[in-house]
């Protein structure tokens, strides 16, 4: 075990992990938004977010436009991927039973998943612009410029959805629909463009946390399991349902990893994150922020 | 042949495999209260999910306002004027009061007039007003049913269906409730109502139908029904004899 | 146990049985070494028993597994260790036995904590979660599971490719009886009456944590049988292999396709899916992946109650119980949404 030598070092630390984790966070929500519309967790969400981050790997290898408008560019793209997944997949599943999506949702990953090897080959890419190695100093901590931008918009992401949610009509109506879709039918609500906003929203999230992701980090197209599977204990730590939860979940993640990652090593440092994991499904399945209504054997 | 606002001609209704509805006829005529009455089990509720489009008949027709509404959705049904509160109000409990009335007046052209169906729902449901920002669930039962009749009164309903509104409701409210139903009829809306509670629905109604076991037991207007042998003795003990 | 068969399942029967008769003569009328068909049937003989392994401990209790791979890496490692500590020889059925009950004895270890307090999703990502720690474990044992790099074995010791084949064949047999067994007795009574619903079989007083935990352990046993023999074909073991995420999804996705909860579905799918990849791997190696990820999704949208509910018209509706949403208010149906 590694000892921190001093307060400095511990905040550091700390910091990387916050802002790893806002870039979690995001993702989250976007699988705490699907499983609210379709009651399973979006698997290939991951997936999605590899997309996105080969996109903006090749629009700036191709054109040099900085990543960071990758942003602005991937949110409109990806919103309509996702209208058109759910419109065209999903909605015909919806009957059949969340089995049949989640297979579905699976089938999908490993589909993304090996067209892009095919197409764009296994090997691991990184975006590298002029300034992917520069950083700042808050005192006597170091930031990364790129993850500290990328945690700006995370934060900004979540505001907005937030802000979506409970401030729009459209935002009230698919809360609506997420815990009642015959209720809001009945109110002539259509249930399915509700649903398709809110599965959209769930994949441009998607899309920013990949275009996070290929800024930050290299990556290759089976990247996305791992990412699904951080950002599905991102939202079990802070709860299904929360917004705001889902962010949180993502930097308390964030911060056990960068932590274990320095104390003890990186290859344990995911065996902490899932024990932590099971632990929190156990003692507290609703996570930090979501609501005690949980069924108990 | 009068025209009926709705029209519910010989349906029968199935889930899976057993018959719940068999070849049941029905209207219902502008500006009058409706009302279903029976045992549970009586097919009822059934009906009414019939006529909203939540479940589809094997056979008969249902026509509203002249139109057929068997193979539409349930969306496309309530934007042609009928709204349902259906069995235990399925009120949004995480969404508040208000956000729940606002979503009853969610399309675009009802959205218009959001402020002034506001208006109206307080009007008539004064208790609502003091509690807009809480959340729906935490409302007392009798509060929840008031909610939900005043959502579906957002979207200015053509026809009301409410499907048991006095279940599991204090005395005090029930009471409240009939007199309530019979203000908005007052002021327009005709409705269909499903109940057990047998009394205080001849009290109100207009015309009865009688269902059991998926059937039309017996049909007339309270007056008649009370001096019908047949019908006090099935409901005996719900009804006075000499009322 | 054979009371009352109608004489349609006679013949069903004696298809099956003559179908037996075939895959046991059939390595001996070619060399075995060189046939495709022999290998081919080898590996699906596994996939039938790992999807019935499966089937047995989600498809049958409505508490979806998502862990089975570790089950499979633990009776690799287990039959490895003690093959190279000199305590198990080669193709030992002791060291098989041992991979079974350790891979079981886990089972009971996290079945204990996870099935008493999970439900739905959250057994399912438990599972998942208890395997990835594995997983880790394994890549971080030092000398006993030298990480990443893995056991080497002596592949000296290689027989035949008869032996393999019978003794897959022996596994799926075994794992067969065993699912016959649970299911035919008061056991799978009562494992069927916990999936359909499970408040009122314990209202009943079954004790349903006990059958849940014997059916997720005997699942985990087969699983674990696997992947001993499978360390035997390999002579190699190394974390990527043994819990390769494969072994969890395709095996699961037979099961479905077959018909989870039925006693031949999940082998129909074995055979099917089995087939279906191993063709597109024939015709389109390169793309192979990729149709076979497409077929999965073609199942999702067409087939998702299985085969067998076509064949039998009987729609068991299991798949639409085991993945209850994770919190359900009984009373008034409602389940979760967003927002705060």
């Amino acid at each position: 075990m590694t000892g921190f030598t001093s307060f400095a070092v511990f905040f550091q630390i700390l910091i990387n992990g916050v802002l790893l984790g806002c870039m979690y966070g995001v993702a989250a929500i976007g699988l705490s938004l699907i499983f609210g519309c379709m009651e399973i967790i979006f698997i290939a969400q991951g997936a999605v977010m590899i997309l996105a981050a080969y996109s903006i790997y090749w629009m700036f290898t191709l054109t040099s436009i900085d990543p960071f408008f990758g942003f602005l560019v991937i949110l409109p793209i990806f919103f309509g991927l996702g209208w058109l997944m759910y419109v065209g997949l999903f909605q015909r599943v919806q009957k059949a039973g969340k089995n049949s999506s989640l297979l579905l949702a699976f089938g999908l990953m490993i589909l993304l998943e090996h067209l892009m090897a095919l197409i764009w080959s296994p090997n691991t890419r990184s975006v590298t612009t002029s300034y992917s190695a520069s950083a700042f100093n808050l005192g006597r901590i170091n930031v990364s410029v790129t993850r500290f931008v990328v945690a700006i918009v995370a934060l900004a992401a979540t505001g907005f959805v937030f802000l979506f949610l409970k401030r729009t009509m459209l935002g009230k109506a698919v809360r609506g629909v997420s815990e009642d879709r015959l209720a809001a039918s009945l109110l002539a609500i259509n249930p399915v463009r509700v649903s398709a906003t809110t599965f959209a929203i769930g994949i441009a999230l998607a899309g920013v946390a990949g275009v996070a992701t290929c800024i930050i980090y290299p990556f290759d197209p089976y990247f996305g399991f791992l990412f699904s599977l951080k950002a599905l204990i991102a939202v079990a730590f802070g709860g299904l349902g929360s917004v705001g939860g889902a962010l949180l979940g993502g930097v308390i993640l964030g911060v056990l990893e960068s932590l274990s990652s320095y104390t003890i090593s990186a290859g344990w440092a995911d065996a902490v994150t899932y024990a932590a994991f099971l632990l929190v499904l156990i003692l507290r399945p609703e996570g930090l922020l979501g609501r005690r209504s949980v069924e108990r054997p | 042949m009068a025209n009926h606002l709705l029209e519910v001609r010989n349906v029968e209704i199935f889930y899976g495999d057993a018959q719940a509805v068999w070849g049941v006829s029905f209207h219902v005529d502008t500006g009058k209260i409706v009302a279903l009455v029976g045992a549970n089990g009586g097919g009822k509720s059934t009906l009414l999910n019939s006529i909203s489009s939540v479940i589809r008949p094997s056979k008969g027709e249902i026509v509203f306002s002249g139109k057929s509404v068997v193979r539409l959705k349930p969306e496309e049904v309530a934007a042609m004027g009928i709204s349902h509160v259906p069995e235990g109000r399925r009120l949004f409990s995480r969404l508040t009061v208000l956000e729940n009335l606002e979503l009853g007046a969610y399309p675009p052209n009802i959205r218009r007039y959001m402020k002034e169906s506001l208006e109206r729902a307080f009007d008539f449901f004064p208790l609502l007003r003091d509690r807009i920002h809480q959340a729906a669930g935490t409302l007392s039962g009798g509060e929840q049913q008031m909610l939900a009749i005043a959502r579906a009164l957002m979207a200015r309903p053509i026809l009301l269906m409410l499907d048991e509104p006095s279940l599991g409701l204090a005395p005090l409210f029930v009471e409240r409730l009939f007199e309530t139903i019979q203000t908005l009829n007052g002021s327009g809306i005709t409705v269909l109502l499903v109940e057990q509670n047998v009394h205080q629905t001849l009290e109100i109604a207009d015309y009865v139908y009688v269902l059991q076991t998926g059937t039309l037991k017996m049909e007339g207007r309270p007056e008649d029904l009370l001096g019908n042998p047949d019908f006090r003795q099935a409901f005996l003990g719900m009804v006075r004899a000499d009322t | 146990m054979l009371r009352g068969i109608a004489s349609k399942q006679k013949i069903g029967y004696s298809l099956g049985l003559l179908l037996l008769a075939l895959f046991v003569v059939y390595p001996f009328l070619v060399d075995a070494e060189a046939s495709y068909l022999v290998y081919f049937l080898y590996s699906t003989f596994i996939y039938v028993a790992l999807a019935q392994g499966w089937n047995l401990a989600s498809g049958y209790t409505g508490q979806v597994s998502l862990g089975q791979h570790a089950f499979f890496g633990i009776g690799c490692y287990v039959t490895a260790i003690t093959w190279r500590a000199g305590l198990t020889g080669y193709l030992d059925p002791l060291a098989m036995f041992m991979s079974g009950v350790g891979a079981a004895l886990v089972a009971i270890a996290i079945g204990l904590p996870l099935l008493a307090k999970l439900k739905g999703d959250y057994f399912a990502l438990g599972t998942l979660g208890v395997a990835e720690i594995l997983r880790v474990i394994a890549i971080n044992g030092g000398h006993l599971t030298e990480g990443v790099a893995g056991i080497s074995l002596p592949s000296s010791a290689y027989l035949s490719m008869r032996h393999y084949y019978f003794i897959a064949l022996s596994i799926a047999l075994i794992t067969l009886a065993l699912l016959w067994l649970m299911t035919r007795s008061s056991i799978g009574l009562a494992l069927v009456a916990i999936r359909e619903d499970e408040t009122a079989a314990a209202a009943n007083g079954i004790g349903t944590l006990k059958y849940k935990i014997l059916a997720f352990a005997v699942g985990a046993f087969v699983t674990g049988l696997c992947g001993s023999l499978n360390a035997y074909y390999m002579f190699h073991i190394h974390t990527a292999g043994a819990f390769n995420l494969n072994l969890v999804v395709i095996p699961i996705l037979m099961a479905i396709l077959g018909g989870a909860g039925t006693f031949l579905g999940p082998i129909l799918g074995a055979f099917i899916l089995a087939g279906v990849f191993e063709l597109a791997n024939i015709w389109m190696p390169a793309l192979h992946p990729i149709f076979s990820a497409a077929f999965i999704v073609l199942v999702a949208l067409f087939l998702p109650d299985g085969i067998m509910s076509h064949i039998t018209g009987h729609k068991p509706g299991v798949l639409r119980k085991m993945f209850p949403s994770m919190w359900v208010l009984k009373t008034d149906g409602k389940e979760s949404s967003i927002g705060d």
